[in-house]
């Protein structure tokens, strides 16, 4: 399968030959470099929409470059949540599995994972920066972008599968040359999320390839609306898994290395990785609790799953906590708080990881408020739900991606970060900022505030009759997008600044992290004689979850389960409806 | 004894630990989650008025039955009003109803989505186009409720407000 010129196995401690890696390293820090340049230009926009909220209307002094509100968020939300996400995951989950099994990667389709989502990326920056697509993220028809925006999403989709048949021959090379034993645990995470998000992705390829494309190139002169957004949220919803198990990878995977420690528990990892591929996919309709169109009981058996993705971070922040717990008793920690005071908290990387957990806790517990149905017309399509999704994936996973970065890039490039205190000030910068909005937004949010619009906009009476309610808490959305403008500059000044620093003596290696009962990694015996490896202790739990055939055959089917039933009214009683372009 | 043997003696203590409370978390976690599911479930059953029902599809998102905007008395107190969303307004906007009211929202849209929410109650629905959606809640409170469209439908998207006035006895 691999037409590559390089060895399968190589050595993977710091010393190999440069060479030999050396490709590895340069496509991963395309997809890194690639990911964070989107943030960087949606997270600048970013402040704008905050100001926006507290009653400041930035956008008159922006024109051309934008001309609305709508079309600033269209961009902040494609950039932040499509593209540095699927590219700092479509990297690291590849780059990750291939140095712990110390095996090379099918180069030709990672080259081509990261050609696909670029061209596709190219492609949505036109059809947004022209004002011809300011459909945000969520893209729902009938409103009707340019042609250019759908077909550059779909490439973005297509591309970001291709890291799971990757992965699939990666794991596959390894199991054959040591039978019997269990997929080393990054391997196994990364397989689990890319099986996930292939499930997932279905829904919105769907949507583009069978609705969209053809109707915006004008092969169609209608579409359903119901249907599009019913497909839209069978992706819409596992994608927050796709964001967030890449954070969660580190935090298993990782994150235990950096803080001197141990992973506590590999088999729970395990199991919480198996069971969000279960449980993530069946419930995308509960962002549909407020639409008609389908029978209650299906929202009652929604809720039900809904809850139950809640258990699988449950079990993660259990294990992650006592593995913190673990390195800061190591180093000397006392008492009821003094492990977590005496985590390595001057690394900036552990830093940002460690606060993105903080800051998910939170993110979790709101989750739960969106999923219970009724709770949810409180709060659906409020400011609330902004809020929570700014302290998730906008904190959870950007900021854990932010700290994987500070290890990353030295790692990479050989060079070393410009300024630990710089990064550590935006680590905290960004925690400060996140919470300060997202606690406005979410308490904005239960004065009924809408997200999403431009209400800077409205004569000053307007906005104080409908809005005054949530005066103050606007103001803490102002001032926590004000605070994240400068985290922003903080960490890009470090980020690019660190691809011109001088040369390191030593690669920082991968600091891949060894559980309980576990070997020390992989990833240092590459090269080894191949062979069953004695290994002290794999539980029975580890063994039963190696079947990821079985637990993705299964999820397929639940999965069909839930949506036949949700699509049959839809599909019997189809709408009709002509494109708008209303911006 | 040797520092690694000390700190392999503490390793296998906090292991040990470690399993017994993971087991204890995860029933609790379990019994939480369960006991969130039952609060749910109450609370749709006690207010089941504003859980989103079906009345009707239609194949032209335009096509709205006349009289558009009607208010229709079905009860002593209940009323049935049929709420059309446009590019960028409610109709009928101002809707007046007495207090205690229970009113019958039949929701849709005739262009893009809009999202149906009166601020400070649950009433919370998406008027898609083609579909119409129904809650039923009772006013018990006079005053003025403003309707907030919560789903982005263009450029006048924030001003696409309506209002209620639940008009009430002083008493």
């Amino acid at each position: 399968m691999s037409a590559t010129a390089f060895p399968t196995v190589l050595p993977a401690s710091i010393d190999a030959p440069a060479d030999a890696l050396a490709p590895q390293r340069r496509t991963m820090l395309a997809f890194l470099v690639w990911g964070f340049s989107a943030l960087m230009i949606g997270a600048m926009i970013g402040p704008l929409q905050a100001l926006n909220y507290g009653g400041v209307n930035a956008y008159p002094s922006l024109t051309p470059l934008l001309k609305t509100y709508y079309q600033g968020l269209t961009i902040h939300g494609v950039l932040n949540a499509y593209i540095f996400t699927f590219f700092v995951t479509c990297g690291l989950l590849v780059y990750l599995p291939a140095r712990e099994l110390g095996l090379m990667p099918n180069m030709a389709l990672w080259r081509g994972c990261f050609a696909a989502m670029a061209l596709g990326t190219l492609m949505l920056l036109v059809a947004m920066f022209d004002n011809s697509s300011s459909v945000l993220w969520t893209f729902y028809p009938p409103l009707k972008g340019s042609a250019w925006f759908y077909l550059g999403m779909t490439l973005v989709v297509a591309g970001s599968l291709m890291p799971l048949p990757i992965l699939l021959d990666l794991r596959a090379r390894w199991k054959a040359r040591r039978p019997g034993e269990i997929t080393p645990l990054v391997t196994y995470m990364s397989l689990t999320t890319m099986l996930m998000w292939a499930l997932a992705g279905g829904g919105a390829l769907i949507e583009l390839v069978v609705q969209l494309n053809p109707w915006a190139l004008g092969f169609t002169d209608t579409v359903d609306p119901i249907v599009a957004r019913t497909l839209f949220w069978w992706t819409g919803h596992p994608i927050v898994y796709f964001w967030l198990m890449p954070a969660y990878v580190s935090w298993y995977g990782l994150l235990s290395k950096q803080i001197g420690g141990k992973l506590v528990s590999d088999p729970m990892a395990r199991l919480s990785f198996a069971l969000l591929l279960i449980f993530s996919l069946p419930v995308g309709s509960h962002h549909q609790f407020t639409d008609p169109g389908f029978s209650p009981i299906w929202r009652g058996i929604l809720t039900a799953l809904t809850l139950s993705v809640a258990l699988p971070s449950l079990i993660t922040a259990f294990t992650i906590g006592l593995s913190l717990e673990y390195a800061g008793r190591l180093r000397g920690g006392r008492g009821f708080i003094g492990w977590f005071t005496a985590l390595p908290w001057r690394d900036p990387s552990v830093a940002a990881q460690v606060l993105a957990m903080l800051t998910f806790i939170f993110g979790g517990a709101g989750g739960i408020v969106n999923g219970s149905w009724e709770l949810n017309n409180i709060v659906h399509n409020t400011t609330w739900v902004p809020g929570h999704f700014h302290i998730t994936v906008g904190t959870a996973s950007a900021l854990t991606f932010m700290g994987v970065a500070f290890w990353m890039l030295p790692h990479l490039t050989g060079q070393r970060l410009l300024s630990r205190r710089l990064a550590l000030a935006s680590a905290w910068l960004w925690f400060t900022g996140m919470s300060v909005f997202a606690l406005g937004m979410h308490w904005a949010g239960l004065h009924g505030v809408p997200r999403r619009a431009w209400v800077s906009m409205l004569p000053r009476s307007v906005y104080d009759r409908v809005y005054g309610d949530a005066h103050l808490a606007l103001i803490l959305v102002a001032v926590g997008g004000c605070i994240l403008w400068l985290a922003t500059i903080a960490f890009y000044t470090v980020f690019l600044g660190s691809l011109a620093t001088r040369r390191l003596d030593r690669r920082p290696a991968i600091p891949f992290a060894q559980a309980f009962g576990g070997r020390e990694s992989y990833a240092l015996d590459g090269g080894a004689p191949v062979g069953v490896v004695a290994h002290p202790s794999v539980s029975k739990l580890a063994r039963a979850l190696e079947h990821l055939g079985l637990i993705t055959a299964f999820t397929a089917l639940a999965t069909a389960a839930a949506y036949v039933p949700i699509f049959w009214p839809f599909l019997q009683n189809a709408t009709a409806a002509h494109g708008w372009k209303v911006w | 004894m040797s520092e690694s043997a000390a700190s392999s003696e503490f390793e296998d203590a906090f292991h040990k630990a470690a399993e017994r409370h993971e087991r204890v978390w995860v029933f609790v976690a379990v019994l939480m989650l369960t006991l969130l599911l039952a609060g749910t479930m109450f609370l749709v059953v006690y207010a089941y008025g504003v859980v989103v029902r079906t009345a009707g599809f239609r194949r032209d998102p335009a096509a709205i039955e006349a009289p558009e905007g009607s208010i229709a008395k079905t009860g002593p107190n209940a009323y049935t009003v049929t709420i059309v969303a446009r590019l960028w307004r409610w109709s009928p906007s101002p809707l007046r109803i007495p207090k205690g009211a229970t009113v019958t929202f039949r929701v849709t849209s005739a262009d893009v989505l809009h999202g149906f929410a009166i601020q400070g109650t649950t009433v919370n629905v998406t008027a898609v186009p083609g579909i119409t959606g129904s809650v039923s809640y009772t006013f018990n409170r006079s005053g003025t409720f403003n309707i907030v469209c919560n789903e982005y439908c263009g450029l006048e998207h924030q001003g696409m407000l309506g209002r209620i006035v639940v008009e009430g006895d002083p008493a």
